[in-house]
């Protein structure tokens, strides 16, 4: 298991603090999420009715984990601030490009990606950490790049994570799948790919 | 993943070498790069058909689906 660094941004002093993204979910991030993670989006659900619940309110990450990680072509990444998970994110590897320029290239396809609920605008009124999600696109496009594939990465987003995908990592939109319960594709470029990592 | 590595020696028939330049071609990928992502490949669907699950593919158009056989 390789640890990298990673910056978030605390929400209360508006201070960078350093993260530590680990490329390999571990049993003991598995029961970080049980301990903690689990019972706070089930504390946030409890008596909401299912349209005012988190989109992925549902996700069992370590049936997630268990399943899938055994098989080469599935990477998992864990990020970690102040003894505390604050991100999961698992990835597909054996994926193909479905735009024109790339079409039929292999892509590292973001399977899932969520931030702790700690860190959730819409689910506290001040969020411990701001910037997981860039962490984890950035782990995403350097997975892409590593394994062969240019930068090549793919992903249905969530409806509240349009705008992310869209307006901050600069993806291209493709529509709406019908066979991916209608959520929107996006995928990233090669040229895509460079400009995210040079972001300042 | 891990860093560590193992160097293996692949032989390949002039008829195999050939496909494999023109995968690597059309994926815009290494001729290793290739024949990783085709281990992956194959783990996947095995895994897959280990647990009674089929191999299909579907055409898009006339939505007519065939089905590959594992071995």
């Amino acid at each position: 298991m390789n640890t990298s660094v990673g910056y978030l941004k605390r929400d209360d002093t508006r201070e960078m603090v350093e993260a530590s993204l680990l490329d390999e979910v571990s049993d003991s991030h598995l029961s970080m999420w049980e301990a903690s993670w689990s019972p706070a989006m089930q504390s946030f659900c409890a008596g909401r009715p299912l349209a005012d619940r988190p989109q992925d309110h549902h996700w069992d990450w370590r049936r997630k984990a268990e399943g899938l990680l055994p098989l080469l072509g599935y990477h998992s990444f864990a990020l970690l601030c102040q003894n505390e998970l604050q991100g999961l994110m698992l990835i597909n590897d054996l994926k193909s490009a479905r735009l024109a320029s790339q079409f039929g290239k292999p892509l590292a396809y973001v399977e899932f990606l969520a931030t702790a609920p700690w860190n959730r605008p819409e689910m506290h009124q001040r969020p411990r950490y701001r910037g997981v999600g860039t962490v984890m696109v950035g782990a995403v496009v350097e997975l892409s790049f590593e394994l062969g594939y240019s930068g090549r990465v793919g992903l249905h987003a969530l409806p509240a994570a349009e705008h992310f995908y869209r307006d901050t990592c600069k993806m291209t939109e493709l529509g709406k799948d019908a066979a991916h319960q209608n959520l929107m594709y996006f995928e990233m470029t090669e040229n895509q790919a460079e400009a995210f990592r040079q972001r300042p | 993943m891990s860093d560590e590595k193992r160097t293996m020696t692949l032989n390949l028939t002039p008829r195999e070498m050939a496909v494999l330049e023109e995968l690597a071609a059309a994926k815009d990928l290494s001729k290793t790069g290739v024949m990783k992502l085709a281990l992956r490949l194959l783990q996947a669907v095995d895994a897959k058909v280990r647990l009674g699950q089929k191999f299909l593919f579907e055409d898009e158009k006339t939505k007519e689906k065939s089905e590959l056989i594992m071995v």
